[in-house]
């Protein structure tokens, strides 16, 4: 971004009438010194002591500032033109075209049905209404309330105000248990380091009994941070454990946290997923994905070989591991991927191998016995077993 | 992150305000050319008749006065309410791309990530923007737009012109898009554009439909023909046009006179308008999503409760989402995948789809799943064996372990948990099938 910005900058300058940048002088100063001759020979005529070749020196002077105003506007026009190829030099590809995307009755319901919800999760209600009426859609109130609900609590968390969260987390604890949530636990415990670092010596058997109180239940599951909770107290005040092994417990990230924490909890208890799926697929997308897909296509276009829209990407988009949801097994003989029909088999030896390529691999073919292709073991045909992942 | 993929939706958002400072510079030119010529003109007239009577020249210097202050007046205002705030849009959408190369650079670095996190924000608040204007949502563009401060990186004017422009033409009034294609003459012509032709054509049938022969045949004369060098034979047919009253069987000039023809109007003023701005004919959150969606869907990817295929039972939803292990109601009991039926070459079994849906599967999504049927397929080389109970994916430190005979896999890691809160023994929550952690197998994934 640097060559366009500094294109900028000079193009800013050339056009600022008020500075004296560039080789040429600006326009507003042409213009004003033109003015100032024009205004002497009006006062020379009103006055009578206009001579012969005052009128000839005019035109002279309207020529000159002429030819200043022009080369200043040649110099704008030049920096414009710089400006415009350091723009492509820095956005070297231009976006494809595509036939219209999601165009069926359904997908563009569906597309706004997302939309709105992520409106709603990212707590824009206004916006989100305004969408509603302009779709012409329609979202239960319930799923409504349930966003505003959210995004209450999560002022009030943003306000170090725990209760509504912790109020939730009450209501919620058989399914947050059935996770294995730590989420009920952080809460207490930010609170918990928020009254240890505002006490005082004499009030902090108050705290230690909201330790007792609130935390202890929780020793079993998090043992090792309990027992850090109960020590770091020796090193009050703040500025003390601030240089002991505690400090991250100071961190401010320890209540920041509790945030993207609370929404994965919340929306998994609505059935929704962790992560906001329009972001998660746009970042995707927007991150690499079409720059490789139009690759790909390119490659194929100038082999002459087409792939067909609906059926698979002719290249392997890399995805991050937090990226990945399902399993997939692609056989390593043959590289095709397991199907129903195609199913993954794991032979006794505990390679696994499709049931096609298996069949292939045995001989006689289909029925007799398979030697298996990474390792000396040899197994009968039936022995292998269908696996799921 | 990968930078020129990150880039390649950025063209647009630089390319818009860049031309709309490119027009603000010709109408400068433009002022001074008309403005300083006029003066020119007037200052050499003075200088040739220097015997001119004395109040005459005194009104001539006037003039020129006037006008230079004119002149000056209107470059100032075009500055101020045209130069000054593109120019500020230009910095606000460089500014706001500046850190990109950074950020892609030191994408492990948690504080950049940070800043990526609320730049990805922005960016899709920015795609949202741009599809509700393409889709004709203003208010919710605009709402948007103001609720996270984004004005400047979104181009709401730009798609609120175009979109005048197209209702107009959809009533039937060409004027507005012939206004706008003299305002872009040079960058028309540069792409070979016959839009403007296309225009005065429209205008011209329009005239013929009425039968007002005389003011066509003048129409035609002063703008049709000027194109003759490019669209003869079109002129030539048009000519004709006049002969023909509306609801003729004649072929061509049933064409001329279909009313399909406004539409396609629309359509290709819109092709223009975006093209000039290298905009995409499609909505950004659209091909964001096309990818995005292509890069993920697999043939396991369905709505959690909803299923492709008639004979897969619905799985139950509650079970796999609050992921506690209850051993399903036998449906698929440990029988019907003993080895011999395995090997059978019979129909496919009923596929156990009941943890394959993941809930945080984006592709999964009950919406985003009926967009992802538009899509192909993700393709994969490589065997990725995503644990259905962690969601862990495996690995040689936390590799795969198969119950022995129903054949389900999950990793290390989750079944020695299991293993450990059930006193050594270990449940399949897909079929309920039990045995020692000892019996589990190890699978090998090459």
């Amino acid at each position: 971004m640097d060559g366009p910005l500094k294109e900028l900058v000079k193009l800013e300058k050339l056009t600022d009438n008020g500075s004296g940048k560039g080789k040429s002088a600006s326009i507003g100063t042409s213009l004003d010194s033109l003015l100032q001759s024009l205004r002497d020979v009006k006062d020379r005529l009103e006055a009578g002591t206009e001579t012969g070749d005052t009128f000839s020196q005019l035109s002279k002077t309207v020529e000159t500032r002429k030819k200043e105003v022009d080369e200043r506007q040649k110099e704008i026009y030049n920096s414009l033109s710089r400006f415009g190829k350091a723009l492509d030099k820095t956005f070297t590809s231009s976006l494809p075209s595509y036939s219209p995307l999601f165009t069926s009755e359904s997908s563009k319901t569906e597309l706004e049905r997302a939309v709105a919800i992520h409106l709603l999760r990212s707590g824009q209600f206004d916006t989100t209404n305004t969408f509603l009426e302009e779709s012409e859609l329609e979202i239960s109130q319930d799923l409504k309330s349930c966003f505003i609900d959210m995004h209450r609590i999560l002022t009030a968390l943003r306000g170090y105000d725990m209760i509504p969260a912790l109020e939730w987390v009450m209501r919620n604890r058989p399914f947050l248990k059935s996770r294995s949530s730590p989420l009920e636990f952080y809460l207490h415990r930010s609170r918990y380091i928020r009254m240890l670092l505002s006490s005082t010596p004499a009030n902090q058997v108050s705290v230690i009994s909201y330790a007792n109180a609130m935390l202890r239940p929780f020793h079993n599951e998090q043992p090792v941070e309990f027992r850090r909770l109960m020590a770091c107290i020796a090193y009050l005040p703040e500025a003390k454990l601030r240089t002991s092994p505690y400090a991250d417990l100071t961190s401010p990230a320890l209540h920041e946290d509790l945030e993207p924490l609370f929404v994965k909890e919340y929306c998994a208890s609505l059935g929704m997923s962790r992560q906001d799926p329009l972001r998660v697929v746009g970042d995707i997308g927007g991150g690499g994905a079409l720059a490789r897909i139009e690759k790909g296509r390119k490659v194929m276009r100038e082999r002459k070989s087409e792939w067909s829209q609906t059926d698979e990407l002719p290249i392997e988009i890399p995805l991050p591991p937090e990226n990945r949801y399902h399993s997939i097994f692609a056989c390593p003989v043959s590289k095709e991927q397991s199907t129903e029909r195609n199913p993954p088999m794991m032979m006794p030896c505990g390679h696994v191998l499709n049931k096609d390529s298996l069949h292939k691999l045995s001989k006689p073919p289909g029925v007799g016995r398979v030697k298996c292709p990474y390792c000396p073991a040899e197994s009968s045909l039936s022995s292998a077993l269908r696996v799921y992942f | 992150m990968n930078l020129e993929g990150t880039l390649l939706f950025e063209q647009p958002f630089a390319r818009v305000p860049y031309e709309n400072y490119r027009k603000v510079f010709r109408a400068t030119q433009r002022a001074l050319e008309k403005e300083l010529g006029a003066v020119q003109s007037a200052a050499a007239e003075l200088a040739r008749r220097p015997q001119a009577a004395q109040s005459e020249a005194l009104a001539a210097v006037d003039g020129m006065i006037l006008r230079v202050e004119g002149l000056k007046r209107k470059l100032a205002d075009l500055h101020e309410s045209a130069g000054k705030p593109t120019l500020a849009v230009l910095r606000a959408r460089l500014e706001h791309l500046e850190h990109l190369p950074a950020l892609s650079s030191s994408s492990n670095n948690p504080a950049s990530s940070v800043v990526f996190e609320h730049w990805a924000d922005t960016r899709l608040d920015r795609w949202l923007v741009d599809y509700a204007l393409r889709t004709g949502k203003p208010r919710t563009a605009a709402s948007l737009a103001a609720d996270r401060h984004i004005e400047h990186l979104v181009d709401i004017e730009l798609f609120t012109d175009v979109r005048r422009i197209e209702q107009a033409l959809a009533r039937g009034s060409c004027t507005e898009a012939l206004a706008w294609c003299a305002e872009n003459k040079s960058a028309l012509r540069k792409i070979k554009s016959t839009l403007e032709f296309s225009l005065r054509l429209q205008e011209y049938i329009e005239l013929a439909r009425a039968r007002r022969t005389t003011a066509a045949i003048a129409y035609s004369r002063k703008h049709l023909v000027p194109w003759q060098d490019t669209h003869l034979a079109e002129i030539r047919t048009a000519s004709a046009l006049l002969a023909f009253k509306e609801g003729t069987k004649c072929g061509p000039y049933r064409r001329l006179y279909d009313p399909a023809r406004w539409p396609a109007l629309v359509a290709s003023f819109r092709r223009a308008a975006y093209s000039l701005n290298a905009l995409p004919s499609e909505p950004l959150l659209h091909l964001a999503l096309y990818a995005g969606l292509a890069s993920l869907r697999l043939p396991a990817c369905r709505a959690p409760g909803s299923s492709p295929d008639p004979v897969v039972s619905v799985p139950d939803v509650d079970t796999q989402r609050t992921g506690s292990p209850t051993p399903s109601s036998g449906s698929s009991n440990t029988q019907d995948h003993s080895h011999e039926d395995a090997m059978d070459d019979t129909e496919p079994q009923e596929p156990r789809e009941e943890l394959r849906s993941n809930p945080d599967c984006p592709t999964c999504d009950p919406s985003l799943s009926i967009l992802a049927k538009e899509v192909p397929f993700s393709h994969h080389v490589n065997s990725t064996i995503v644990c259905a109970l962690s969601g862990a994916i495996m690995d040689a430190d936390n590799g795969p372990l198969c119950f022995p005979v129903g054949g389900a896999v999950y990793c290390r890691e989750a079944l020695e948990e299991m293993a450990i809160q059930n006193g050594g023994i270990v449940t399949d929550p897909r079929n309920g099938e039990s045995c020692a952690f000892g019996e589990l197998r190890r699978v090998f994934i090459s």
